[in-house]
């Protein structure tokens, strides 16, 4: 058995209990403009946030080591599966590690949405982000409408509640 | 499966209900762990190895001698966050540099990310590692809205094995909280050490 699943299922033996948080989403009061970027993805595609202007889109900063990332990347898949359709954007940014851990990583937790890369932390550097997992909903125009810091059950419905109705205001006439 | 060894409360400052606290052991991995719950605030310190923190930053671009020296420097697992249900609870406000530890030599700070980061701009160490070491360490300062909170490695810069007595600060919106958990425990190395 390789070294890195010797260690992570160590790590699974000690992961304390997750705290019983409240699954709640931050309105951003400012609602400051989402800094842009333009990520390749794992696939070699590029990604720049500007393009989705006029969606909905989930940014979720992340790294494989990370615990509550780990624990809550199948929830945002079930979670994404539920949105794509309502033409919600969701886009999550590794953080400082390269395509080959990603590969790795996503053979335990398969995911469809896009897993980019930030290898040298360029992005995350510019975002209000002071730890892994954070995740920011971005509302059409372009802005930080909510936050979550640490991971979230993320296909709870009344987690989607918030960013179902952003997306229903892009799709009101 | 976690065996609970004792159920503790201490007082705190004086307005705040004070905190309920519970000390356990890990009976698989025998690693022992400090949680602090009171009016919102959660905070949970779990002992790592020092073996598991030298995998961990080999791992990610420290040599050997560099993740030694954060290995042997007491390191714990730490989760902390807001638990309150209402969405419009206080937020919780953490300062690390407010946080002392007293190993019987009287008062002294934690091994900060800063001091940390200062330390492998001298020695040269690797962009990524530290990159790495920067996101996997416990932030100095942080704000936890209901629902929210963080893990993250703490350090204390003290040896393997050694027990001291944590001074814990937050802030409760505009209160101030308080609390001593005493006769915490760095993992001990592998060499007994």
């Amino acid at each position: 058995m390789k070294l890195h699943r010797l260690l992570a299922i160590f790590f699974l033996l000690i992961l304390p209990a997750l705290p019983q948080a409240a699954q709640t989403l931050t309105p951003m009061l400012d609602q400051p403009l989402a800094p842009d970027f333009e990520l390749t993805d794992v696939d070699g595609k590029k990604h720049r946030l500007a393009d989705y202007r006029g969606r909905v889109v989930i940014v979720n900063f992340w790294a494989t080591w990370c615990p509550p990332c780990r624990e809550e990347m199948p929830s945002m898949q079930r979670a994404w599966e539920r949105l794509q359709s309502d033409g919600v954007v969701m886009l999550g940014i590794n953080v400082g590690e390269d395509e080959e851990k990603l590969f790795t990583f996503t053979a335990d937790y398969p995911v469809d949405f896009p897993l980019l890369l930030d290898r040298d932390s360029t992005v995350i550097s510019q975002w209000p982000v002071k730890a892994l997992p954070t995740t920011f909903i971005i509302d059409a125009e372009g802005r930080i409408a909510y936050r979550a810091i640490g991971g979230r059950e993320w296909d709870d419905p009344a987690l989607l509640v918030p960013v179902r109705s952003l997306q229903r205001g892009v799709l009101r006439p | 499966m976690l065996l609970a060894l004792a159920l503790l409360g201490f007082a705190t400052t004086a307005a705040a209900a004070s905190p309920v606290t519970r000390h356990e052991i890990d009976a698989d991995t025998g690693l022992e762990s400090w949680r602090v719950e009171a009016e919102g605030f959660s905070l949970e310190l779990v002992q790592r190895l020092p073996d598991q923190t030298r995998a961990f930053f080999q791992g990610r671009g420290f040599d050997a001698v560099l993740a030694d020296e954060i290995a042997r420097g007491c390191v714990f697992q730490t989760i902390a966050g807001n638990t309150a249900a209402a969405p419009d609870a206080p937020v919780i406000a953490l300062d690390l540099a407010e946080w002392r530890i007293d190993s019987g030599q009287g008062q002294r700070p934690l091994m900060l990310e800063h001091d940390w980061q200062r330390e492998w701009e001298r020695r040269g160490a690797d962009p990524a590692a530290r990159i790495a070491f920067r996101w996997a360490l416990y932030p100095t300062r942080q704000e936890f809205h209901p629902g929210d909170y963080n893990w993250g490695m703490t350090t204390y810069g003290v040896l393997p094995g050694s027990v001291f007595d944590l001074h814990i600060v937050w802030r409760r919106g505009d209160e101030l909280r308080q609390y001593v958990l005493k006769g915490l425990r760095c993992a001990q190395d592998i060499d007994g050490n």
